[in-house]
């Protein structure tokens, strides 16, 4: 945010930077939302995500503006690959946990407000454990989750307990 | 970190003895890195309280792990379908909801602090900016423009004047001028706090409106929206001299600004947050204050280890009263 470019002194006048915006969104929307609706399969969904893409550009615009026509199309592309992902995560995590809760006896569930900031956390962490190595995120979950020593990692996981020690914290 | 690291899985580990206490001790109070590192590993392990909570942790966490392994193909075939045009913006997208680059863009601030320090510093126009607990700053002075940008935590400013170069303060949420002043401002979750004590402060949130806010007066404002303006708290300007001021303030609004001046966990028992606090407290040692409120109020401080405190309410049965 804090670059020494003197020229970013100036702030966007909302005018210059809805206008930006404004064109971004008229080359780029169609575009965006049949890329989303292959990938999603599904119309609304694409819909909400192109709505979205554009609502960010209007809240944070790209640091340095684009410079040309594809410079800005592999952005949103980038974008948007991000949002599905988001998205598809958020899903995924929704339903497991569901499905761990309806493993449970009804008597151990825990109260509406406990199960979403459980969901809330597993969304969280699952977030940070996507970008790491596999190995290591596995790892971390278990230690972190299941409160278990590096030993019972390691026994678990079948590696030295050297080993786990070696993938640390995220 | 990885020192962080080890020293969390010892501790946690239930086989730490006082010794290892005593020296986890010193090496936290060996340098601010450290602390940093350490106030890291523990907001990730805080994380996950809520999953240690629920019925069976270890099934919870196999859910996750099998939702992620899903997501992870999912994202394989995506991303090989289309060519990797710029993985950066990706990598930053996902690694911006981690707590880490708060952590490295703070130690890359020209200025910052750690937990529980304040500092002044001395700009080069003779701005006199002090810099709360847990702050980062960058400063980017040029020609026609005195820029600061705030990236995490409090700083109060008592500018110089120079009727050439503007003053300036950048925020997520917007950018102050500062019209010959003295004010403070505060990074919240999504919002910027001012503060304004002298002189006047015009804000332009990233959306665009402009609002002006006078000496003496308060306002948080978001991107695109500000709240009502209100009378400033002159006691919250106090903290650039290393003191609480709580006048009327309940002990639950204490303990959270406590908070942000300590690592590790200070709890508090639902039953005394409402009790009502009057006083001065050093805010540069934390342990003192509680010590004080503990002589005043009706409650106990329950230390269960150096950095797991917690208050209660005081019983008769205690024995220190």
């Amino acid at each position: 945010m804090c670059s020494t470019d003197s020229s970013k002194d100036i702030v966007p006048t909302a005018d210059s930077a809805m206008q930006q915006v404004y064109f971004l969104y008229s080359d780029h929307h169609d575009w965006l939302y049949s890329w989303l609706r292959h990938r999603l399969g599904n119309a609304a969904d694409a819909a909400d995500l192109a709505h979205d893409a554009f609502l960010r550009l209007i809240i944070k615009p790209a640091p340095r503006g684009f410079a040309n026509f594809g410079e800005a199309r592999a952005y949103l592309r980038t974008m948007a690959q991000g949002m599905c992902i988001n998205l598809w995560h958020r899903r995924e995590i929704e339903r497991a946990w569901l499905d761990t809760l309806a493993a449970w006896p009804e008597a151990l569930a825990p109260s509406p407000e406990r199960q979403v900031m459980v969901l809330e956390a597993l969304h969280e962490i699952g977030t940070m454990l996507l970008d790491l190595p596999p190995k290591a995120a596995r790892a971390f979950l278990m230690a972190a989750a299941c409160q278990m020593t590096d030993k019972e990692v390691a026994e678990a996981l079948g590696v030295s307990s050297r080993m786990v020690r070696k993938y640390g914290f995220p | 970190m990885e020192q962080a690291a080890e020293w969390y899985a010892l501790l946690r580990s239930g086989e730490a003895t006082h010794d290892d206490h005593a020296r986890w001790q010193s090496w936290l109070e060996h340098s601010s890195d450290h602390r940093l590192a350490w106030q890291y590993v523990e907001t990730i392990s805080r994380s996950f309280e809520p999953i240690h909570a629920t019925p069976d942790p270890r099934q919870t966490a196999d859910g996750l792990w099998a939702a992620n392994s899903r997501v992870i193909q999912r994202r394989r075939i995506l991303t090989s379908i289309v060519a990797l045009a710029g993985t950066g913006l990706f990598g930053w997208a996902t690694w911006r909801h981690t707590p880490l680059p708060g952590i490295v863009l703070a130690q890359m601030a020209d200025h910052h602090t750690a937990t529980g320090e304040q500092r002044e510093v001395v700009l080069s126009d003779g701005t006199h900016v002090w810099l709360n607990t847990a702050t980062a700053l960058n400063e980017a002075y040029h020609a026609s423009l005195r820029r600061l940008c705030l990236i995490t935590g409090e700083i109060l400013i008592d500018t110089a004047t120079d009727p050439q170069r503007p003053f300036v303060v950048d925020t997520p949420q917007g950018r102050l001028r500062a019209l010959g002043t003295r004010f403070t401002v505060r990074l919240e979750s999504d919002k910027t706090f001012l503060g304004v004590y002298q002189g006047s402060v015009e804000i332009t949130s990233a959306a665009g409106t402009s609002s002006l806010i006078q000496a003496g007066q308060q306002t948080r404002f978001t991107t695109d929206a500000s709240a009502a303006v209100e009378p400033a708290d002159s006691a919250r300007e106090t903290w650039s001299r290393g003191v609480l001021v709580a006048w009327d303030m309940t002990l639950g609004d204490v303990v959270k600004e406590l908070r942000r001046y300590r690592s590790g966990y200070l709890g508090i028992a639902p039953e005394v947050a409402g009790l009502r606090v009057f006083g001065s407290f050093p805010l540069r040692d934390t342990d003192d204050t509680l010590t004080m409120l503990a002589s005043a109020l009706p409650i106990r401080i329950q230390r269960t280890l150096p950095w797991w405190v917690s208050i209660e309410a005081r019983t008769d049965a205690d024995p220190h009263r």
